[in-house]
């Protein structure tokens, strides 16, 4: 009865606070208007690009600005007839593998630091995060002497490593924040049945986090897919990815807009997709667990 | 005792044995499963900086090899500090760009931040057309804004000013510092408004209420309330967003080259063309120390707000 009628209170309280926020008083319209003004602004590079892409050149490079084109699919014909598909199957292999690879080496880690944590966890965990710290300048020079010596200059095995490496550190504090969440009864009854560790994750633990391992692999997914430093410095025609693809464009294109708009929308458009899907999880990455 | 016996109470002794046992190989399991990980984390990032750190104290330039590579002490270390000028420069030109964008990014963050802790009518569509920024690839967002914005001639920037009745302006010759600043304050402000959002939406309408009770207007509420409570907010979105911005890169070398002169040479970029171009891996490895040192200055600092964090997340 009580749990009943608190939910009652609740609900007509939260109804009383919707209606007090929806009230439309002309500060809060200005202030809205004002929002997606700043929204939109914000958003608008991202949206020219797009246009940009099924403009013509000529179009594309008009001033004043032209708004209304007719639209076509000529510069995307031409980016798919370059060597661009080639960079982009190298950006997807790259990016699943080294997530795939960090995961298999980071959720172990993960479950070790969250269910069985020692007095040496603090500072296991801080070193992992101290790794993902410093410079990567500070770890090129060496990268591009062993690399080519040992014959993983511009090969994909190399940067799978290299960025699974970069990722890993993040598996770790994001899954061990997600799995520190669990019930941990849930957990205990399973040890006491007998489970051992791969039927404990596969059964239990990796199902019920299932919504952060997806944000951990989407965040992963997009800093590989982003990277560029280390793709400018250790790989080229056989491993090269699209963040340098497009860092060649200019040079070697010229004064191509529409077709640079098409190849940067195809570039972009995926990690935008992704980073909207793993929204929620967002700042939690971001922040190492810190923010929840 | 293979038999399952947990009808019996078995002998005092034989479960402490039990005990033991299980406490041993849950501690053993545990290791096992966190060690892969530790292994390959030190391997792929540690063994290079020690590496860096040893090259640092030699002469090795990859284009000489009959030079070899030789001890020759701190000598690159003096030459980076004392004798290159653009090492120094590098130096001011990162701290000044990295401040510039921090700073930007995180007085816009707050704005948005603000703006988007409302209820309001597609509130949801206007956040993520606000973070989607932030998952640009850093050279897109360079050769489109290079281009297609900030052209002297074609750009859109140009056209909105001269419209307004200002001199056309190449942007990248004339203010590049300015140019990759917008170019990064764009990708960032994102950032710093997640981190600051979450802060906002953790501080409870009690406590707004209970200020407005006692007669704070909306500045009192916003200086005396809001300011305080996300002041651990803002240190983990200023030392994370250094932490990366620091490590910029990507923009530099689409849309200025470090360049012109040496207007936008950052010390990533400085050490990226001291190898690439000058193949010098003595000279560049010690500026590369030279950037550990520093990063790990701020690194420290974080790691500190972290670990103190980390038992209990920051909202909870």
């Amino acid at each position: 009865m009580t749990a009943l009628s608190e939910s009652v209170v609740g609900r007509v309280q939260r109804r009383l606070a919707v209606s007090r926020g929806v009230r439309l008083r002309p500060g809060a319209i200005g202030l809205n208007l004002l929002t997606y003004a700043i929204a939109l602004f914000v958003f608008f590079p991202i949206l020219w690009t797009v246009l940009a892409g099924f403009k013509s050149e000529v179009d594309a490079a008009a001033t004043p600005p032209v708004l209304l084109f007719d639209a076509t699919l000529d510069n995307y014909r031409a980016v798919f007839d370059a060597n661009y598909m080639s960079f982009f199957k190298n950006t997807v292999l790259l990016a699943a593998g080294s997530t795939l690879l960090a995961m298999l080496l980071g959720l172990p880690a993960a479950y070790s630091l969250a269910f069985q944590p020692s007095k040496h966890t603090p500072k296991v965990l801080s070193w992992v995060l101290s790794t993902k710290m410093l410079p990567a300048v500070g770890a090129l020079i060496p990268l591009i002497v062993i690399y080519k010596n040992v014959g993983l200059y511009d090969s994909r095995i190399g940067m799978i490593l290299l960025y699974a490496a970069l990722n890993l550190p993040l598996v770790i504090w994001m899954m061990r924040s997600f799995f520190a969440d669990l019930p941990r009864e849930i957990l205990e009854a399973a040890t006491v049945d007998g489970a051992r560790f791969p039927t404990i994750m596969a059964r239990i633990v990796l199902p019920l986090s299932a919504p952060g391992l997806a944000a951990t692999g989407l965040l992963s997914l997009i800093f590989s897919w982003n990277e560029f430093l280390l793709a400018v410095n250790l790989t080229s025609a056989n491993s090269g990815t699209l963040p340098v693809f497009i860092s060649g464009f200019m040079t070697s294109e010229g004064l191509f807009w529409a077709k640079m708009s098409a190849a940067s929308t195809l570039a972009i458009a995926p990690v935008i997709l992704a980073g909207w899907l793993a929204q929620r999880s967002l700042v939690r990455g971001l922040t190492f667990g810190a923010v929840k | 005792m293979t038999a399952p016996s947990s009808s019996l109470a078995p002998p005092a002794a034989e479960a402490a044995a039990g005990r033991w046992t299980f406490l041993r190989s849950q501690r053993a399991a545990s290791i096992a499963l966190l060690l892969p990980a530790l292994v390959y984390l030190a391997v792929m990032t540690q063994a290079p900086f020690l590496l860096t750190l040893w090259y640092s104290f030699h002469n090795w330039i990859l284009t000489s090899p009959e030079l070899g590579h030789r001890w020759i002490g701190f000598e690159n270390f003096s030459y980076a500090l004392r004798d290159d000028p653009i090492f120094r420069t590098a130096i001011v030109n990162t701290l000044e760009i990295t401040g510039a964008i921090v700073g930007g990014s995180l007085v816009l963050g707050l704005s948005f931040a603000l703006l988007l802790n409302r209820s309001f009518p597609l509130r949801g569509v206007a956040r993520a057309l606000m973070i989607a920024p932030f998952f640009v690839m850093p050279t897109v967002n360079a050769v489109v804004q290079k281009n297609l914005f900030l052209n002297p001639i074609f750009g859109l920037v140009n056209w909105v000013t001269t419209s307004l009745g200002f001199h056309r302006v190449d942007w990248l010759a004339v203010h590049p510092k300015l140019a990759i600043i917008s170019m990064a304050v764009w990708q960032w402000a994102p950032f710093m408004m997640l981190i600051l959002l979450a802060g906002l939406q953790g501080i409870s309408d009690e406590i707004r209420e209970a200020a407005r009770i006692d007669g704070a207007g909306p500045f009192a509420e916003f200086r005396k309330i809001t300011l305080p409570l996300l002041g651990p907010y803002f240190e983990l979105a200023v030392l994370l967003g250094m932490i990366y911005i620091l490590q910029l890169f990507g923009e530099i070398f689409v849309a200025t080259q470090g360049g012109p002169g040496t207007e936008t040479t950052t010390v990533p970029y400085y050490v990226y063309q001291t190898i690439s171009q000058a193949n010098d891996v003595g000279t560049s490895s010690a500026q590369g120390v030279l950037a550990i040192i520093f990063s790990s200055i701020i690194a420290a600092l974080l790691l500190r707000l972290l670990t103190r964090t980390f038992r209990r997340g920051l909202t909870s």
